[in-house]
């Protein structure tokens, strides 16, 4: 960043390029319902340049956005309106996290603890009784239905069932599983390795692999997200350097979070790696492309499905991996959904002040998910997921599901070998 | 990843060149580096305002006749049916729009003045002619609290017609409550709070206790962002007939404009990359292979053809440093002349030199590059050289006129 700072002669996150057109303001999910925000340029480029004057014009806010990036995806002139705000929120916010802010952020510590009593957990954490103490003693909004804790986290699935045979390929890619498929959904990560195993790839896991630090960033333990993301990296580098392995990743925001966050937000180096850590759907994708591998699809499979682009797959860009892998399937009659944020954005809508603010900027996506009329909805984001479900009860499933689901298996095995 | 078109820039032309293409069943593939200037639009479309001579053109068609070979007009090749069929365009898209190719009417600015215009959407108001209005007592009512819109400008715009003119706020609760962040009181803000029906309801009975006795009314365009559905829903739940001007940007008819065109080229099964931006091409002779974006590192994006509709200095489709003026994504010959002191004269309402800069093109809107023509490529929209989009007002006709030209000229190959 700095470097870049020096030789292009453009501020950081290309703060002075705004012209404020207001572009962005359009495109805010928050602006458009709260109207105590003051929106991505005000809060944005046009409070930075009085912050840089003095910290007394913080404002605290800029907690109300959502970090969806969605404001440097309008931006015809590419500044980074979200880093801005962020950036702004870690130096001078005088916010201290309360214990339901680090529950919440704990992904990884509460996964672990709630693994251990799964069915206990589970069972009291969909009583009414529980939600409705959490909602008047920590603040965790009642309405919500948290994701179900497996007994049997992916990490001791993967050991038992599917090491041993990965080294048998003759090509090999490392998985950053994330908390979702480690402590709730292993079966998204079971699929991610029939498919790769099925295309002639050995899937290994990290060294050691801590929460990409998203819901850290978003609710200020910004201490611990850098010392999880160094080990992170120091783990992807052993991976991608020493034994030249891509690290692939199946939830988007993850992998948003350690190419861009990480350098943008934390400060720290990931140049050296950053172009090897991506979506299995953009792995697989290249390889279809290129010819290197070759899918092939259950002739009987046959679903209706419409594909959500969740915020930072937006931002990332890479909305069209996912979407042309899925049109290959035969048997998908696809559906496009207009672009916009479910409003969940991974731990916000969870919190008790923000559940009406969240409910509210979703309500055009689920009526647009209503009057599609289809079998599952299909986004490559754990926490969309949630939120889609819950307020639409349409099912949604992860693009690497659907794939391995419609896969033919000892075709694609016998095609690739 | 392979289409038969990649589109460079998502803005009027670029996309009417994406939905031409995919109706003639083309998979096409758009890339869009931010989103377009449409959200700075008027609510109405261009073809030629005024001639060469400054003089305002009664029939566009015809005056279009006259111009010299140098305007990006001269390479479409019939202009009143490829007018015609961008109006359709517009209203397979959901865009309603009265107007003719063959008489300008006229709208009215939110400065109050008068401008020929070819199209514009069908519940804003209109002139046929600039000197006489069809009523005798207006009222031009604004939201409190709304700043985009300088209504005293409107009403002194309309009194020099001989029109009796009130001006008067007003407000309901939830337009109040809109206000807390009052800088943030925009035209698309505003727009959203009017998405729920019982809040258009209320407007309604606001308006329907100011207009009595008016013979139209007069708000500013800042219903139905998304569609236009809560402005038709405004208008029949006011007795008075009443009719939409234009705001000051962020652009409530300019954004609805944009997502009704972005809609139906998803329906039609396009692909939109959205928020990429084109880092360069790979040509080999005459053609250009693949082109590689930002975001999609590796990924090379192959095509049978491209079409260049990157707009103007503002969008980035042409940039200027010290010595040059160039094209930044592909770096393909610019038409401009003279040293950097001769690209723009004294007085910024003048005809300035540098509004007619852009890519040149051969007669079927090919690019050069290093004048070499490069055949599988073509330009449409602002990007082109050799007409001053502000003097003559001729933006959306140039944009929407040569994005159906390349597409036809693509199809016809």
């Amino acid at each position: 960043m700095a470097n870049k700072t020096q030789i292009e002669s453009k501020s950081i996150f290309n703060f002075e390029q705004c012209l404020k057109c207001s572009i962005c303001t359009v495109y805010c999910p928050v602006a458009a319902v709260n109207p105590t925000y003051p929106g991505p340029k005000q809060a944005g480029p046009d409070g930075e340049r009085y912050r840089l004057k003095s910290p007394v014009f913080f404002d605290e806010s800029l907690k109300k956005c959502l970090n969806c990036k969605r404001c440097e995806v309008a931006c015809p002139s590419n500044v980074n309106v979200g880093d801005i705000i962020q950036a702004a929120r870690m130096q001078y916010s005088q916010h201290k996290p309360g214990l339901r802010d680090r529950i919440l952020a704990s992904t990884d510590f509460v996964g672990t603890m709630a693994n251990r009593f799964a069915p206990i957990v589970n069972t009291t954490l969909a009583w009414g009784l529980t939600k409705s103490l959490m909602h008047g003693t920590i603040g965790v909004d009642k309405h919500r239905t948290f994701p179900a804790y497996t007994n049997q986290r992916f990490e001791t699935w993967f050991k038992r069932n599917a090491q041993a045979s990965q080294d048998q390929y003759s090509k090999h890619v490392s998985y950053f599983h994330g908390c979702y498929v480690n402590y709730n959904f292993p079966k998204l990560g079971q699929d991610f390795v029939k498919i790769m195993n099925a295309v002639g790839y050995g899937v290994h896991l990290l060294e050691k692999e801590r929460c990409c630090g998203v819901a850290k960033i978003a609710n200020g333990l910004y201490d611990q997200a850098r010392k999880h993301a160094n080990i992170n990296i120091n783990s992807i580098k052993k991976s991608v350097q020493d034994e030249g392995r891509p690290v692939l990743t199946t939830s988007s925001t993850c992998t948003f979070t350690l190419r861009d966050e990480y350098d943008h937000l934390l400060g720290i180096d990931n140049s050296s790696v950053r172009d090897q850590v991506m979506l299995a759907t953009r792995f697989l994708f290249q390889l279809v492309d290129q010819g290197k591998v070759k899918l092939a699809f259950k002739p009987d499979y046959k679903r209706r499905i419409a594909y959500h682009s969740a915020c930072h797959m937006e931002r990332m860009g890479w909305t069209v991996y996912s979407t042309e892998l899925l049109k290959m399937v035969p048997g998908i009659d696809f559906v496009m959904l207009e672009s916009m944020c479910c409003g969940i954005a991974g731990t916000y809508g969870f919190k008790k002040e923000n559940y009406e603010t969240s409910q509210q900027i979703g309500a055009p996506l689920f009526e647009q998910i209503k009057n599609a009329h289809v079998d599952c909805v299909s986004t490559d984001c754990e926490t969309c997921k949630w939120q889609i479900e819950m307020s639409t009860g349409v099912p949604v499933e992860n693009p690497i599901s659907i794939l391995a689901d419609a896969l033919d298996v000892e075709k694609t095995i016998a095609l690739n070998s | 990843m392979k289409f038969d078109t990649i589109i460079i820039g998502g803005g009027l032309a670029g996309l009417t060149a994406g939905l031409a293409l995919l109706k003639a069943g083309q998979k096409v593939a758009l890339v869009s580096d931010g989103q377009s200037a449409l959200h700075f639009a008027s609510g109405s479309f261009d073809l030629l305002g005024y001639d060469a001579q400054g003089q305002a053109v009664a029939n566009p068609v015809e005056a279009i006749a006259q111009l010299d070979a140098t305007h990006p007009y001269s390479k479409v090749s019939d202009i009143a049916a490829t007018a015609q069929e961008a109006q359709q365009l517009l209203a397979e898209c959901g865009l309603k729009t009265k107007g003719d190719a063959q008489a300008n009417h006229y709208r009215l600015t939110p400065m109050g003045a008068l401008k020929p215009t070819w199209l514009t959407i069908d519940d804003f108001v209109t002139l046929d002619e600039p000197a006489t209005a069809p009523w005798k007592k207006v009222l031009v009512a604004n939201i409190m609290g709304y700043l985009d819109f300088p209504s005293k400008f409107v009403v002194a715009g309309l009194r020099q017609l001989g029109v009796e003119v009130d001006l008067k706020a007003f407000t309901t609760p939830e337009l109040t409550r809109a206000r807390k962040s009052p800088s943030e009181m925009r035209a698309t803000n505003i727009s959203k709070v009017l998405t729920h029906p019982a809040v258009v309801a209320e407007v309604a009975r606001e308006l329907n206790t100011l207009a009595t006795g008016y013979d139209a009314v007069l708000v500013p365009a800042v219903a139905g962002m998304r569609d236009g559905g809560e402005a038709t829903s405004l208008k029949e739940q006011v007795d008075t007939p009443l009719y939409y001007v234009a705001t000051l940007p962020p652009s409530v008819p300019g954004v609805r404009t944009q997502m009704l065109l972005n809609k139906r080229f998803a329906q039609l099964g396009g692909t939109f990359l959205t928020g990429d931006q084109v880092t360069g091409g790979k040509l080999e002779g005459d053609k250009l292979m693949s082109i590689n974006t930002a975001k999609l590192e590796d990924t090379e994006l192959r095509a049978r053809n491209y079409v260049l509709a990157t707009g103007s200095f503002l969008s980035h489709g042409l940039a200027a440093n010290y010595e040059r003026v160039y094209e930044p994504v592909l770096g393909l010959d610019v038409d401009y002349s003279g040293e950097r002191k001769d690209w723009s004269r004294y007085g910024v309402f003048n005809d300035q030199p540098y509004m007619h800069f852009g890519v040149a093109t051969d007669a079927k809107l090919h690019v050069k590059k290093d004048g070499k023509v490069i055949n599988n490529c073509y330009a449409a929209g602002a990007v082109l050289s050799g007409n001053n989009r502000v003097k003559m007002a001729d933006g959306a006709g140039v944009d929407m006129l040569t994005a159906l030209q390349a597409a036809k000229n693509i199809l016809q190959k």
